[in-house]
């Protein structure tokens, strides 16, 4: 098939999601299918595209500066840290909103900055490398777990309830205001790294060659992590640690249309949008009178679509 | 535009890779730099890009390279490692284009660029296969393109023929001659003196200059015309090397090595 038929293809596929999604689930009949369509249906299906398109793209992102297909916005630390701010929220009993915002979310915001911003210090100090950068982000990804993981111990039944259900990644408490705050996050971000592409496609041959090509390789990598916690932490604050969206979507990508940065790094965003769009959608419609959390569709489908891309590549 | 190498000391941990090596490259040169496994010709490679920190003063046009913006040093110098295998799957054209990024411009003039490149390495019939499907040789040529795609008057190329047939090294020492011959400095690093035969075309063998590198030091400085160069070469490698006459060409024959 022609690229660029691919091209269109994985575009209208996307789009179509995005657009039919809202109208799949229970009927939306009389004014109380009109209140649900525009006022819970439509801002899911807003948020799901902006955490969609981000997760995707900053995978994109992160694979290719720290060399590793399996890297992803959790990769460093960013899932963890939003994990730790959400269960520190949860467990302490800090209830009351803030700025119109509840804690959970600010301290989940907080809690992803503060881990990957971390790590973002360590990859720019142009001493550490690659693998350093990896390394030094699953320990500091491990280590926030370990940390969540015991306080949630030491909290009561109710909060380590809580904690487990924010931590499983959902959208259906979302609204118009929510959406448009996380847009502030995301759509500046995208189009900053989205300006990165020439360099992510020069270092995708070798960070040396990219190097003598005059890509400047420290403060890219510094760059594209730190762009990509903001993005990132935004979408987790509201959305909770959506997994597998970052890793598998911009493997479909380059399945499609090769691995050149030039076509996934916008084209990860538009299908990571299609893809969390349909996931929400099966989330709502799974299971009779009962939503099941995206971030557990979002894993059933990835993972074994993870292995089926590993399988078709060896052969 | 001149490189310039002066007194560059490099250590890695206690292990000095480098010790006062001086180098001077302009356009129009060609320096061929030999020396045994270890002798630290690549560290000199990467010390004149800035990709490793050295003691002593590494320039372009008098300018340190390392704090150079990397536009600016990539507009002078280009490269090509000595492993120059690239594992993502990549189109030819792909790898050629990224090695345009100090020019900033369209896609359509960065592919049309490209393309030329891919021609003039030979390349042009894989142009649009990924990389990963190549063979050692179409690799090769397909990084050539990229290092005449970037466009620079000063090349460094790291055995530029390694682990490839005879023909093709000689296609490719053959293109770096002519590119010498076009005007570009040459900093060529090898193992293998008699190809350097093949980049001489009308030129005389005395405008190369060879450089002997061991232990990390200049052993000797020479030019590929010299009547001795079979002897120093001998001392540089540990081996009694001669040098047989084929049609008026010297030939470098290894026949032992020195007790």
């Amino acid at each position: 098939m022609n690229i660029r038929v691919k091209i269109v293809l994985i575009i209208v596929l996307s789009l179509a999601c995005v657009a039919v999604s809202p109208f799949i689930g229970p009927a939306l009949e009389g004014a109380q299918g009109g209140f649900i369509l525009w006022n819970l249906r439509l801002p899911r299906t807003l948020m799901a595209v902006l955490a969609g398109a981000m997760l995707s793209l900053v995978g994109a992102s992160y694979q290719t500066v720290l060399h590793n297909p399996m890297a992803e916005p959790g990769t460093v630390g960013t899932m963890a840290g939003a994990t730790l701010g959400a269960v520190i929220a949860v467990v302490s009993g800090v209830i009351a909103p803030a700025a119109g915002l509840p804690m959970v979310t600010l301290f989940a915001f907080a809690g992803a900055l503060i881990v990957s911003l971390a790590l973002t210090a360590i990859a720019s100090s142009g001493r550490a490398s690659v693998n350093d950068v990896l390394l030094a982000g699953i320990a500091i990804a491990l280590m926030a777990s370990a940390v969540a993981t015991g306080l949630q111990f030491t909290a009561d039944q109710a909060s380590t309830l809580a904690a487990v259900r924010w931590a499983l990644g959902h959208l259906a408490q979302v609204g118009y205001a929510d959406a448009a705050l996380v847009a502030v996050f995301v759509v500046p971000v995208s189009v900053l790294l989205l300006l990165q592409t020439p360099a992510l496609d020069a270092i995708s041959a070798g960070e040396d060659r990219a190097f003598s090509q005059g890509v400047d390789v420290p403060k890219l990598r510094a760059l594209v992590l730190g762009l990509g916690a903001l993005g990132v932490a935004a979408c987790v604050a509201w959305c909770g640690p959506i997994v597998f969206v970052g890793l598998v979507v911009p493997h479909l990508v380059r399945l499609g249309v090769g691995a050149s940065r030039r076509l996934v790094m916008p084209l990860s965003p538009i299908a990571g949008a299609g893809f969390l769009a349909v996931c929400d959608m099966i989330s709502r419609v799974l299971l009779p009178q009962r939503e099941l959390p995206v971030g557990v569709i979002t894993a059933a489908i990835g993972a074994p679509m993870l292995v089926w891309l590993v399988v078709r590549q060896r052969r | 535009m001149t490189l310039e190498l002066s007194n560059i000391t490099v250590t890695a941990g206690k292990r000095r890779l480098l010790h006062e090596f001086s180098l001077t490259l302009a356009p129009g040169q060609f320096v061929a730099l030999l020396g045994p496994n270890g002798a630290g010709k690549t560290t000199i490679a990467r010390a004149a890009l800035g990709l490793v920190a050295a003691q002593g003063d590494v320039t372009l046009d008098g300018k340190p390279v390392r704090g150079m913006p990397g536009r600016e040093r990539a507009s002078k110098i280009a490269w090509l490692p000595q492993q120059s295998l690239i594992d993502e799957p990549l189109r030819a054209v792909d790898v050629a284009c990224a090695a345009r990024f100090r020019f900033n411009e369209s896609r359509a003039s960065c592919e049309k660029a490209a393309l030329a490149a891919l021609k003039r390495a030979g390349a042009w019939d894989f142009a649009c296969e990924p990389v990963t499907r190549l063979s050692g040789g179409e690799h090769q040529r397909v990084a050539l393109a990229a290092l005449l795609a970037q466009e620079a008057p000063l090349l460094i190329l790291d055995e530029p023929a390694n682990h490839l047939d005879p023909a093709q090294q000689i296609a490719i020492y053959r293109l770096m001659g002519e590119l010498w011959r076009e005007g570009r400095g040459i900093l060529c690093i090898t193992h293998d003196i008699n190809l350097i035969a093949h980049t001489l075309g009308d030129r005389k063998p005395e405008e190369i200059r060879v450089i002997g590198l061991a232990g990390g030091a200049t052993r000797f400085e020479s030019d590929f015309g010299a009547a001795d160069l079979d002897g120093k070469l001998g001392d540089l490698f540990g081996a009694q090397i001669h040098a047989l006459s084929d049609n008026g060409r010297r030939v470098f024959i290894a026949e032992a090595a020195k007790p």
